[in-house]
């Protein structure tokens, strides 16, 4: 049986449309059915910029047409979370404070999909600021989880990973200061990659924290996010933290199997830790083992304690965070939402020599990462340590911790995707993360592909039962 | 959430200080969650503070090829 149109990939429909067998037009106009079918049972979109995009299919289809391929992102339905930057269209941040700002320009990430000729289909839900959510408090509601719109997508790129996962778009590009790309990935069961800190442009994206901030994809399957970042990775020159380094073949491994490659396990990071489910550690040691049968080598090592990536990660980005939205703190705080308040008001609590010991500790803690990944090819670990929780399991009061653990690889800057493993008794996915050294994303994207291939999770997709019921 | 201001009175303290010396307006009923708050900020502080060799300094900190590729 062929493929439902929302089911085809990137990496397929690019095929199609370059075959003629099916028109941007038509995946943009079955995208935005879609949109209006299933978006309001998970409020993945802030604004869906209809009209733009029906334009852009239309010159899609004429560039074909003439015989011009800019690439294979050309006529292809795409949605950005609303923090980057897009000229003419608003950029929320999710905030009553930017209700009404509209770019003058476009973020690099925009821009350069728009030179490619992609369909932008709109903007997504956040957590405010991508720090303050799941939050009822705000001008926009939060995205919820097509696989039970009960539960929470996770956050900050909370619209990205519900609208990949619920097939309305193939990729979304999320941020990770401490996990916005990998813990919506793992609660909604797609591909999250966040890629080596300075490998993509993040001007033009409103900031959260200058040195753990990165601009990555969300996809639904490996290849998508690998030609997603074929797209977006490159030097800029008026990026601070942008890296002047050749861009890698992010295609490269893919289909190259595992075989011969190295593997460390830091178990002792996730089979104590609290929250931990014993279905995502078992789906994690069952992933070795998928990937020991296929050739790889896999040894436990281990890491600096969990709790010291986490706590330096969080005062830097709390400082830094807070360094941001000082004036709006001290002259509007009533129009942050509760979660967002309360998070970053702590950065105005850090002392400067809490920061320096933080960034003390950071140099140290890469340092161990990257000694370890002399010895190994990557990494596997935990990203999600449980099923996605319910919306109803937030204090209302205090802004929740869910147990997740991402932040070590946003202070060391290495790359990890987060990628599905299985799944709950409940039907939530289950996930861990990939980690590779230093622009080394093609070697990380292999062996997610090899596993992806292995294990045919993206052959199942949310059924919408639970919230059709409803 | 019980209001940490009446169990710990000197962080209680320490903390109005701190929001006074940033210009930091306290809305009404947020103040016992942000005490939560700080609380965990002071465990994370505390957390960081373990010997450290001369070659853990942050300079080049945020330089790509210093982080990711410090050994």
């Amino acid at each position: 049986m062929a493929k439902a149109l929302h089911d085809v990939s990137i990496a397929e429909a690019g095929a199609m449309l370059r075959s003629g067998s099916v028109t941007s037009m038509a995946l943009t106009e079955h995208a935005l059915d879609r949109i209006r079918s299933v978006d309001p049972l998970i409020s993945s979109f802030i604004t869906v910029t209809k009209e733009s995009a029906l334009a852009d299919a239309a010159a899609a289809d004429a560039a074909f047409a003439k015989g011009i391929d800019k690439g294979p992102m050309q006529g292809i339905p795409h949605a950005l979370k609303d923090i980057y930057g897009t000229a003419g269209i608003r950029t929320t941040c999710h905030s009553k404070l930017l209700l009404d700002n509209i770019p003058k320009e476009d973020s690099v990430v925009a821009a350069k999909f728009k030179a490619q000729g992609a369909v932008m289909l709109g903007k997504l839900a956040t957590h405010e600021f991508a720090l303050g959510g799941p939050s009822f408090d705000l001008p926009f509601p939060p995205a919820r989880n097509p696989w039970n719109p009960d539960c929470i997508p996770g956050g900050s790129s909370s619209g990205s990973g519900a609208a990949v996962a619920a097939g309305l778009v193939r990729m979304a590009m999320g941020s990770d200061t401490g996990g916005s790309i990998r813990g919506p990935a793992g609660y909604c069961g797609t591909i999250g990659l966040k890629p080596t800190y300075g490998l993509v442009s993040r001007r033009g994206v409103f900031p959260l924290s200058y040195t753990l901030d990165h601009c990555g994809p969300l996809s639904w399957t490996v290849e998508d996010s690998a030609i997603a970042m074929e797209v977006i990775a490159g030097f800029d020159p008026l990026d601070p933290a942008s890296a002047d380094v050749a861009v890698p073949d992010f295609r490269g491994k893919l289909g190259k199997g595992v075989q011969g490659l190295r593997l460390g396990l830091p178990r002792g990071w996730f089979v104590n830790a609290d929250g931990a489910s014993a279905e995502t550690l078992k789906a994690i040691d069952d992933a070795a083992q998928t990937l020991a049968k296929l050739g790889a080598t896999i040894e436990e090592i281990e890491l600096p304690d969990y709790e010291l990536y986490n706590a330096c990660g969080r005062v830097i980005m709390f400082s830094e965070a807070y360094a941001i939205h000082e004036k709006d703190f001290q002259t509007r705080p009533q129009d942050y939402g509760l979660y967002t308040y309360l998070r970053m008001t702590m950065g105005a609590f850090v002392s400067a020599t809490d920061l320096t010991q933080a960034m003390r500790l950071r140099r140290e803690l890469a340092q161990a990462v990257n000694a370890k990944l002399k010895g190994c090819d990557a990494l596997i670990t935990a990203s999600t340590l449980a099923p996605a929780p319910a919306f109803s399991e937030a204090d209302p009061n205090s802004p929740p911790n869910f147990p997740i653990q991402t932040m070590p690889f946003d202070v060391t800057g290495n790359p990890a995707m987060s990628i599905p493993t299985g799944f709950s008794a409940s039907g939530l996915p289950l996930s861990m993360q990939i980690v590779g050294r230093a622009f080394d994303e093609p070697t990380v994207l292999g062996i997610g592909a090899a596993f992806e291939a292995a294990t045919k999770l993206p052959e199942r997709r949310p059924s919408f039962a639970v919230a059709k019921a409803a | 959430m019980a209001d940490s201001s009446t169990d710990d009175p000197a962080l209680a303290a320490e903390f109005d200080i701190l929001a006074k010396r940033a210009g930091l307006p306290i809305l009404a009923g947020r103040r016992p969650a942000l005490l939560q708050n700080y609380k965990d900020l002071k465990r994370m502080t505390a957390l960081m503070r373990q010997p450290r060799t001369a070659a853990a300094e942050p300079a080049g900190a945020y330089s790509i090829l210093s982080v990711t590729r410090s050994v």
